[in-house]
Formats: C-alpha cells, structure tokens, sequence
C-alpha cells in the first residue's frame, strides 16, 4: 500500500450516528455486568453458606457493613461540607451525592440476617438465656430490639441522608443522628459478635474506618469520572485535598486502632485479651500485621510527599490498597469471633460477598449518578 | 509620600476586598511581565500558589528529617532507658515494649517535625524579632488582600497604579523603602537605655536562680511562714541520740519478773535443757474436753502444717513437696519422749529443723497441745505398730520424673 495514501486515510464514517458509546449505552453494558456479577455473587454466597453456615452468614454481615459504611461515608462527608460551607469539593458532590443510594441495599442485606443470627450472634441462641455473662445483656441483646434498631437505624439515615442529599438541608441534624445511630450500629452489629468482650472506643475505631473508606470512594470516583471526563472541573488541587484527607485519616484510623490496641495489650486483663489473644497467635497474625500495612503504613509511605497526593496513579494505588484494607480489618473484627479460632479462609464465600458489593455498588449508584447527567453524554468527550 | 528608588526598581502596593479580586489582578499584572512580590491575605487564597507561579515549597523535606530525628529521638531514648541502662520489668512486657513506646515516638516525631519546620521557616525567610515592621498597608493584618509588586523596567509606575485601581484596588501608593533595608543594622544602632534594661534581664534571671538554686536546706535561708516549714524532727529508725548505741528502746534488766502473767520459765535452749525439762516439768493441766479442745484447736492451728493433722506427717508439704520430714508425733521415739522434753521442744524448737514456737503460742496453750498430742497418739497406738509412717497418700503424679 503507498504509504501516503494510508497516512491521508479516512474511514468512511457515519457522522450523524454518535462516534463515542454514551452515557446510556455504557451504562447498559454495566447494568448486565451487574446482574451477572450479582448472581454469581449471590450464588457463591449461598454455596459457602451451605458449607459453613456461619461463614456464609459472617459474609452477608460484612458485605452489608461495608456497603453501610459506603453510604454512610458519602453522607457524612456532604454534610460536614454542608456544614463548614466548603467549596473546594463542589466538583466531586456527584460521587458524594450517589453513595447513599447503597443504604437501602445495605439495609435490606443487615435485616436478611434474621435468619442468620444463631450462626452469628451467641447472645440470640437459646443456651444463651443460661449463660450468666450474658444475664444483664438481654435487654438490649435480644433478636426482636435488635432487628427493630437495624430499621430504625437505616429508616433515620435513609430519611434524613435523602433530605440532604435532594435539598441540602439537616447536615447538622444528620450529623447528630449519625453520631449515636453509628456508635450503637458499631456495638450492635460487630461487637456483640462476641458479646462478653467490650471496647469503648470501638464505634470510633469503626467510624474512622468508614470515614477513611468513605474518603477513598470517592477519591477514586473522582479520578476515573474526571478521567472519563465526566467531572471537567476535578484539578489538581481536589487531588491534592483528598490526598490530605486519605493520608489525615488513615494516620487516624492507626491512632484509634493503637488507642484501642495498646490498652488491651497493656493492661492484659484477661476478658480484653481473649479475642486479641487469637489475633496474635499464628493463623491470624499475618492478616492482622497485614491490616495495619493496608491501613496505615502503605498510605503514610504513598502519601507522604505533596507531589504524590496530587498524583492520580499514586491516589488510585493508595485507595486500592485502602479499600482491601478495609475489607480486611472488617473481615478481622468479624471472623475469628464466628469462626471460634478456626483458621482464617477466603472462600467462596467471600468471593461471594466482594463481588456483591461491587455489583450493588454500581447497581445502587449508577440510577443516581445518571440523574444529573445527560444521558446522550459521549465518553470520552471530545476535546 | 516620599518615594524612593529601589536597587531593583518602582515597588507598588494595592489592596483588594476580595480574593476574588486579588487573584485578577496578579494574574493581571503577571501577564504584563510586572513581578509581584508577595500577597498578604487573610486566608489562604485557592489558586494564588499557582497565579503566583510560586516554586514548591522545600520546607517539608526540613520537615521530614527534624520528624525522623525525633523518631530516632524518641526510639533510642525509650529503647535504652528500659532495655539498656535500666532494664525493668513492667507488668510482663518484653523490655522493648514497642507498642507502648509507640504513644511518645508519635508525641516526639510531632514536636520535633512541627518545631523544626517553623525553625527553619524563620530562617529560611529571614523572620527574626524586629522592633519596627514595615508598614505595607494598614489592612495587610486585617481583612484586606494586599498585593506588593515590582513594575517593569521601563513602564510609567502611574500607569500601573490606575489599571489596579480600575481592577478594584484601593490604597495604591508607591512603596517607601521598608525600613529593614536602612544602611545601619539593629546591632550597629546606638543603643538607648532601653537596651541596657533588657541586656540586665538575662543577668537579673541568672543571679536570682543561682540563688534560689543554691539554696542551703539545713539552714534557714528566709522564712516567710514562721519557721513552720523547718521544724526539728527526728526520722523514723534515726538512731536515738538519748541512749547509748542509738537505741531507742531499752531492755529491761536482767532478773525482772512481770507484774502479771506466769514466772519465767527457767529453761534455756539447747538439748542437755531439754532432757533436764523432761525430768523436772509436769504438765499442769488435767485431760478435759475443754484442755483437749484447745490443744487441738492449737495443734491444727500451728503443728498441722507440717507433722500431719493425725501426727503421722500426712501433710501436703511433706508428702508432695518432700521439703522436709519431721519426726512423727506418734511414732514409737516421740510416745516415749516425756511431756516435758515434748514441751520443751514446742518452746525451743527440736533437735534438727524445728524451729521453736514459743513466741508465738502461749506457754499454756503449748502444754495443751502436749496433752492433745497424748491423746493422738493414744488413738494411733492400736493400729499396727510401723505403718503411720508416710503414708503415700496419693503421690504427685508429676513428682517423680
């Protein structure tokens, strides 16, 4: 072929008809990836937990967590920007602004456990009524107060997350809700797993959590939308204050952590020490040494330069390892009490209860994203 | 206003109401090639950094060694002071017990980081305790956005002032030489009186500490609270300055008989007394049921321990931990023995291990036990002669190996 032809070649192209698949098109690719992914999930779900009952179960639990602590995340950081007036994050309101379309999901998933509780919770089994430990428990601990909180919990985030959300208005009522609804949520959900063990600080040790995972959503929402060019107005310097935000709150993720960690290591009082007893003992050492590189040392090293926190490939390796930072603490804080001891796996199950939340992630957000956006919109747009 | 001719050329100053406004106009000024010095604003302005195309800034590498050095600080002062120079235990922690360093690495990384960085900011920038300031613009501390910047070489300083001033500035003057860069320096300036005053005070603050650090304690230096605060007391165990030897209670003499309560009992220790008490003591009290309770309640009490509840040494420090073994009370040697010698050995302790036990039972008390001891062995005579010795009772099943 002569070279000059090719160079001066062009494909015959039918102009009227869009050159980019748009907005509708690729969410319609992505709604079938999210419900082949959704019964996959559902499916590797239900074969673990028809082999380990518990373990299946633990896995709804920890899906449902992490999908609370996702919209949760989206909710509180839109409201301490409602409240403080902040305007550097105007850009990035589209990826705060889907995120709590995950708590029904989130909710319905939380109240499935009722029939999953005996695997889960020692305190709704029967013999528990025998157990002296448990005997003033029981009139918080119970299944019937317990499941009416979880609605409770969520009808108050639903409805006060919508109104700020769609108007704007009732960040600081939210903030207030949240306060005591995540706290009671965190000793509820998670620490009652293992009901005779107590931790004061553990709701903040799990909101630091969800604030950082929060943080690292919508961090990395914002870098792909921008990269597809959704958000045209995400610069350098929202990298560079979510970089700040990712490198603040992991550093405060380990202060809680170490908070709660060395006063039990110190004080050994045997009540305390027990379920970190487990933790520090073989099977689950490595997993509980690599919670705290995931959490805390990888991003402190990442993030500790100004040139990283404004570097997109550093920000989405950064919230990578974060978001299985996450995924693993939770999985810490749940297992080894459902699973008494037993070595850690990662099964099917588990398989199982990721790939719902990516799947439950897109199918709950996409709706809400599209809703401020034009659906005719091409990607990538053109300069 | 007087002005005057920079070494480098026409300085202006303008100030603005707004952020807003402030940014345009050094975005303005910027692409006419004028240089602008620096912006005084309330708060940080978002964008300014890039407007000002201000190079990044090095202060964090200063930042990240003065964190590292109290990293290493803190490390190497906890690691050594608790592992090294005075290694203690504390509640069964190893002796670097990281995790509980971690709380003052942290507190010293933070404090070292944050002061140095401000340290090297004021070196860096030259900032160090002025008397005067220069005086840019009365709102340049307060709530206005005040700009200072160079004029290009060759254009009309007038010019520049009425485009700010169309861009919303007010207060547009030409800068006076700030007084910093004045011919004499502050260590060259006639010093006044002021200076002097000051100079004393380092010198004031040295002499007072010497003299409250020299502070002699065994003497009263000045009393301000009557004297009440150095009153001559005597310690607890100081020898006594009475007696002869310091000590503070006297013995009393020897041949003193109490007032109340039983004679002396005119044995000393040692096993010629002890065969000599077997001769010439009686037990004074006669077997009742109340003598005998009282025995044994004493017995069980102080004997039990180790010759055995029956008097057959079936006591677990004998029989388990093989510490010792005792005579047996109710063996053949012991019936044999007389009440006194028995009596004896209570007070004064045996001929081997036995420690005496006098102090601590009453004189009637211990002859009770002899009487008890009595009947013991008068219960364990009808069994066959030998076997009360140790029995094994039970051994340790871990002891042997």
């Amino acid at each position: 072929m002569n070279p000059q032809e090719e160079t001066f070649y062009v494909a015959p192209r039918d102009l009227t008809r869009p050159q980019f698949p748009t907005l509708a098109d690729i969410g319609l690719k992505f709604q079938a990836g999210a419900w082949i992914f959704f019964s996959f999930g559902v499916l590797f779900l239900v074969i673990g937990g028809v082999a380990n009952p518990a373990q299946g179960w633990a896995n709804v639990l920890i899906t449902a967590f992490n999908l609370t602590a996702v919209g949760l995340g989206g909710l509180f950081l839109l409201a301490i920007q409602s409240i403080t007036g902040a305007r550097w994050s105007d850009p990035i309101l589209k990826a705060h602004r889907a995120m709590p379309a995950l708590l029904p999901f989130a909710g319905l998933m939380m109240l499935l456990l009722w029939f999953g509780a005996g695997h889960l919770y020692p305190w709704s089994r029967p013999e528990a009524h025998h157990d002296h430990l448990m005997a003033g428990r029981h009139a918080w601990l119970n299944k019937p107060f317990f499941f009416a909180r979880i609605l409770l919990f969520f009808s108050l985030w639903i409805l006060v997350g919508r109104r700020l959300v769609n108007k704007g208005k009732g960040a600081a009522a939210f903030i207030l809700v949240f306060g005591l609804t995540f706290t009671l949520a965190n000793f509820d959900w998670i620490m009652s797993l293992e009901p005779a063990w107590y931790s004061t600080i553990f709701a903040v040790y799990g909101f630091s959590g969800m604030f950082l995972q929060g943080i690292a959503i919508v961090t990395v929402s914002a870098i792909v939308l921008r990269h597809v060019g959704l958000l045209p107005e995400v610069s350098r310097a929202q990298n560079h204050d979510l970089g700040k935000l990712l490198f603040a709150f992991s550093c405060f993720w380990a202060y809680i952590w170490l908070s709660q960690f060395l006063l039990i290591w110190y004080a050994n009082i045997p009540e305390e020490t027990a379920p970190m007893r487990i933790l520090l003992r073989l099977p689950w050492a490595p997993l509980f040494y690599l919670n705290l590189i995931l959490n805390f040392l990888l991003p402190f090293v990442l993030l500790l330069g100004r040139k990283a926190k404004t570097n997109e490939n550093i920000l989405i390796a950064t919230c990578a390892t974060l978001l299985v930072g996450r995924w693993v603490d939770l999985y810490l804080n749940v297992m080894p009490a459902v699973l008494k001891g037993a070595t850690p796996s990662f099964g099917v199950a588990e398989v199982g209860g990721i790939l719902l939340q990516f799947c439950l992630g897109h199918m709950a957000c996409w709706p809400v994203f599209m809703k401020d956006a034009n659906p005719d919109q091409e990607l990538p747009q053109r300069p | 206003m007087a002005s005057t001719e920079f070494l480098h050329g026409t300085r202006l100053r303008a100030a603005f109401d707004s952020p807003e406004g402030i940014l345009a106009a050094v975005r303005a000024l910027r692409a006419e090639g004028h240089r602008v010095l620096d912006t005084y604003t309330p708060f940080p302005v978002h964008g300014m950094d890039e407007a000002m195309e201000l190079r990044p800034s090095r202060l964090p590498r200063a930042c990240l060694g003065f964190g590292l050095l109290g990293l290493a600080l803190a490390v190497a002062l906890q690691v050594w002071t608790s592992a090294f120079d005075y290694p203690l235990r504390v509640g069964g922690k190893p002796l670097a017990a990281i995790p509980a360093f971690i709380p003052v690495t942290f507190e010293l990384t933070v404090l070292l980081a944050g002061l140095g960085v401000v340290a090297s900011l004021f070196v860096v920038a030259g900032l160090r305790p002025r008397f005067r300031v220069p005086d840019l613009h009365p709102g340049a501390n307060d709530d206005r956005f005040v700009l200072a910047c160079e004029v290009l070489a060759g254009s009309n300083p007038e010019d520049v002032a009425t485009r700010l001033e169309g861009m919303g500035a007010t207060g547009v003057a030409l800068l006076v030489d700030d007084r910093l860069a004045r011919a004499d320096s502050f260590w060259e300036r006639k010093a006044g009186p002021g200076i002097y005053l000051l100079a004393a005070l380092p010198a004031a603050a040295v002499l007072g500490l010497l003299a409250l650090l020299n502070r002699d304690y065994h003497f009263r230096n000045l009393s301000w609270d009557g004297g009440m605060g150095a009153q001559v007391s005597a310690a607890s165990f100081d020898a006594s300055g009475v007696l002869p030897g310091g000590t503070v209670l006297q013995p009393p003499p020897r041949g003193t008989v109490p007032r109340d309560g039983l004679a002396p009992l005119g044995f000393g220790p040692g096993k010629e007394e002890a065969a000599r008490a077997g001769r010439e003591l009686q037990n004074p009290f006669q077997p009742t049921q109340a003598n005998f309770n009282r025995g044994r309640q004493v017995y069980e009490r102080a004997c039990a321990a180790c010759h055995g509840k029956d008097g057959d040494n079936n006591a677990p420090i004998v029989t388990e931990r093989k510490a010792f073994s005792p005579s047996i009370l109710v063996s053949k040697k012991v019936v044999d023995q007389p009440d006194g010698y028995l009596f004896h050995v209570a007070t004064f302790g045996g001929p081997e291990k036995m420690r005496g036990l006098g102090d601590l039972i009453g004189r009637e008390d211990r002859w009770k036990v002899v009487l008890y001891l009595r009947e013991l062995q008068k219960a364990a005579a009808p069994r066959p002669p030998s076997p009360p010795a140790a029995p094994p009772a039970a051994p340790a099943p871990g002891a042997k190996p």
